[in-house]
């Protein structure tokens, strides 16, 4: 079987491969610490030049390495917090939508209570309560974004089980959990699988949010969010310095959209041609 | 004395000081534009004639009040010392003292007993002349328990205060007026600076009528004899002052009305003065840079240095900084010239405690210089290894931030990898004062009183240990001195024994001494002599205005 990717998903892989690349190595690929003062443009931020491409900021830091050590807490962050997202997500579905009655019932409205409140205010919430840390702001974030997850697959899951196949390996006598596990989850995968692609790109757009706010990953640690709010100071005398970062959130968010909704198109198309 | 920085203006945010209301003003402020949302509707036009001269100003927060007992931060007193008179007050551009009601006064030698001799054409905006039973009442009244003024405890050393505050006398005894143009103050000890708690509006004449007559509502009707007097105030929409006809010094004050328009926020503020709506204006912190850079508006800044030294503090009963081998360290470490050029230039670099204008500053003080190979001999010959992370305790706002990033920057060059804990102003304020809360923390103090008492007993005494004193630094010789300087009241020999009590203070280095902070203003180039001053909100009584196209 030959993988054949349509134009969308191969440009959204190739970029998200391109930030897995540079986030991966980006001590070799960064021309400075990113942390450090290697220019001297103090409170007076360096426009881009053939030494510093992305010009330096205010602590006269280069902003070119920052971005680039900044793909690795955005990347890192979005997609743990993706995998805590869809974890919660859809083991919650998958009970819902397996077993219905009650506990459908419960953990849905559970889900609506948690869809009231707006994701951003409630992470901004959690992370002010504990201290703003890699594994804090990763753990919010999968934690205030499920719902949605949950949805889709608890209605994945409701129509699966109404299936024939479904049906035959209950009166086989099939336990509940080998029910779940090799006959529901995998066909929902598909699902599950556009939903963390393009959820990642959700969880990297609030984490750079949260660092906007200030929540973020704590300094002297490089995240976009965060240069950005810095460069607001200098919004009217260097405004380079808040457009790399935000170029740089663009692309990300850019590059998992397209895998995501290309893999969705190809697959809609493919099961539109194979339907019985 | 009261934390100092209850004087700072909210406008310029990036200090490390207690705004000036306080954090519960602008709560429940939100909290009333969320019940009351009818009372936002706009007030009346204001109508001047044709030519008028009228000074426009704008603020986010309402004034706090203008009662002159009660107010106790830059909004109030911006607008209560244009409202009132006291005896003495500071000059326009310094710290020295002017007469102002007062013609002429005497210290006795003791520094016990101050008579002043008061000016006879002085008169309240009703016409009446002020006397000095005026302003006996007035110190009365702000050392009445009922009153509630954070002024109280600047009065105390009044004989018979204590007797008057707890009602077992009907007067304080202390303050004699044998005949209605002299007042006579005696003191229980020598305090050589108490002409200076003078010179603040607690000490202002007030007309007892007027108190009378308004009761609880006194701070919105206040009558007083300064140049301006209150025309009309709509509580959170704007706040007019017009000149006082009887103001006793002719031909003043210049301007007919002040007019300051309330709920403008830092950014609207900004967008006025841009578009010439407003007079005189704060510069926002994401305008700051803009504006250094662009020279038509740079030439309408005015800058000053202000009373004030910011500085990290080291907790001296933490380790490692019990050892003064650190505490220099850190001295040498950080760069303080790039600090102020991340602050675009609002500062000028410490060697001590003691701000430059403050009298008693010593100029020949050296100081520490950025020095990092010494810093990292100094932690070395300390036995600091390098997984030393200290954490670094700063108000939650983005350029203390950029501040703390700079100094992170500095240490880790020098083998210390600071933790920033930005966390908000009142539980700064309560980790300070715990003995063995924050290793290290970005703080400033700003001057009550142009005296080096101000600064050296407050933050460094032993008294003050839980206190102001947030180092919980202790040396029994500075204890020594600055008991022996207080009550000096030779001026030569009493900053002589504080410049002792400082040199030892820096060599003892509680304290990263880093800058005194610049204010910074930008006014229109059709306003005329507004002079900031570096303690006080500046006078208006002299502002005039050129033509200019005018609103409205």
């Amino acid at each position: 079987m030959k993988l054949r990717l349509n134009p969308m998903e191969a440009a959204g892989a190739a970029m998200v491969l391109s930030l897995v690349v540079v986030a991966a190595f980006a001590p070799i690929l960064a021309p400075h610490d990113p942390t450090r003062a290697i220019a001297t443009t103090f409170g007076d931020p360096g426009a881009p030049s053939r030494a510093f491409p992305l010009g330096t900021d205010e602590l006269g830091r280069d902003v070119l390495s920052r971005i680039i050590y900044g793909a690795r807490i955005s990347l890192t962050v979005g997609v743990a917090a993706m995998v805590v997202t869809m974890t919660i997500g859809v083991a919650i579905g998958l009970l819902s939508g397996f077993f219905g009655g009650a506990v459908d019932f419960l953990l849905m409205r559970f889900t609506d209570v948690m869809l009231t409140l707006p994701a951003l205010l409630l992470a901004m919430a959690f992370v002010a309560v504990l201290r703003p840390s890699l594994l804090s702001i990763l753990l919010m974030i999968g934690l205030v974004s499920w719902t949605g997850v949950a949805r889709v697959v608890r209605a994945e899951t409701l129509t699966m089980t109404q299936r024939d196949f479904v049906l035959a390996a209950r009166a086989l006598g099939a336990p509940p959990s080998r029910l779940i596990l090799r006959h529901v989850l995998p066909n929902v995968t598909p699902i599950i699988v556009v939903m963390a692609v393009l959820g990642t790109s959700g969880t990297l757009l609030l984490d750079a949010g949260l660092s906007f706010l200030g929540l973020g990953v704590p300094p002297p640690i490089p995240s976009w969010g965060r240069m950005i709010e810095e460069a607001t100071m200098y919004f009217r005398t260097a405004p380079w310095l808040a457009a790399f970062p935000g170029i740089a959130i663009l692309y990300a968010v850019l590059s998992f959209n397209l895998l995501g909704y290309g893999y969705l198109r190809r697959r809609s198309r493919g099961s539109a041609l194979n339907a019985p | 004395m009261r934390p100092s920085r209850a004087l700072t203006n909210p406008a310029n945010t990036r200090r490390a000081s207690v705004p000036s209301r306080g954090y519960l003003a602008p709560i429940l402020a939100a909290l009333a534009a969320l019940i009351l949302p009818g009372c936002r509707t706009g007030a009346p036009p204001l109508d001047f004639p044709p030519g008028a001269q009228v000074l426009h100003l704008a603020e986010r927060d309402d004034v706090p009040t203008l009662d002159p007992a009660i107010g106790y931060d830059t909004a109030s007193w911006t607008f209560e010392q244009m409202i009132f008179d006291t005896l003495v007050r500071y000059s326009d551009t310094g710290v020295d003292l002017v007469p102002d009601a007062a013609i002429s006064w005497e210290a006795s030698p003791d520094a016990r007993t101050f008579t002043f001799h008061l000016r006879r054409d002085v008169r309240f905006s009703t016409g009446r002349t002020v006397a000095a039973a005026d302003f006996k009442y007035a110190i009365e009244r702000v050392l009445r328990p009922a009153t509630n003024s954070k002024g109280m405890e600047y009065f105390r050393a009044l004989i018979g205060a204590e007797d008057f505050a707890a009602g077992r006398a009907g007067s304080v005894a202390g303050i004699e007026t044998p005949d209605p143009w002299t007042i006579i103050f005696r003191l229980t000890g020598p305090d050589p600076i108490f002409v200076h708690k003078l010179a603040m509006p607690f000490a202002a004449a007030i007309p007892p009528e007027a108190v009378n007559r308004w009761g609880d509502d006194f701070f919105k009707h206040v009558v007083g004899s300064g140049p301006f007097m209150l025309r009309e105030w709509i509580g959170g929409q704007r706040l007019v002052l017009a000149r006082n006809p009887y103001y006793f010094i002719k031909g003043l004050p210049r301007l007919d009305a002040i007019v300051e328009q309330i709920g403008v926020d830092n950014e609207l503020e900004w967008l006025k003065f841009e578009a010439g709506d407003i007079d005189v204006s704060a510069i926002p912190p994401a305008e700051f840079a803009y504006v250094m850079k662009t020279p038509r508006l740079k030439a309408l800044t005015l800058r000053i240095v202000t009373l004030a030294t910011d500085y990290l503090g080291m907790n001296c009963l933490m380790q490692p900084f019990t050892d003064v081998r650190v505490r220099r360290a850190f001295n040498y470490a950080i760069d303080r010239r790039k600090l102020i050029a991340v602050l675009n230039g609002r500062g000028v670099v410490a060697h001590g405690v003691l701000p430059p204008g403050l009298p008693g500053y010593d100029p020949g003080l050296e100081g520490y210089s950025y020095d990092p190979a010494k810093a990292r001999l100094l932690l070395e010959e300390a036995g600091v290894g390098g997984n030393f992370a200290p954490q670094l305790w700063i108000r939650a706002d983005q350029t203390e931030m950029i501040l703390a990033q700079s100094i992170q920057q500095d240490l880790a060059l020098v083998g210390v990898h600071v933790v920033i804990k930005p966390v908000a102003w009142p539980p700064l304020l309560d980790a300070v004062r715990q003995p063995n809360t924050a290793e290290i923390f970005l703080f400033g103090w700003e001057a009550d009183f142009p005296d080096p008492a101000n600064f050296l007993d407050v933050l460094f005494s032993r008294q003050q240990w839980g206190a102001n004193n947030d180092t919980f630094y202790y040396d029994p010789r500075v204890d020594a001195l600055l008991v022996e300087a207080a009550p000096q009241s030779n001026l030569e020999r009493r900053y002589l024994l504080y410049r002792d009590a400082e040199q030892i203070i820096v060599r003892d280095a509680p304290w990263v001494f880093l800058y005194n902070p610049v204010t910074c203003v930008i006014r229109q180039p059709w306003v005329h002599d507004y002079v900031l001053n570096p303690m006080r909100p500046a006078r208006l009584e002299k502002v005039w205005l050129s033509p200019h196209r005018d609103k409205e």
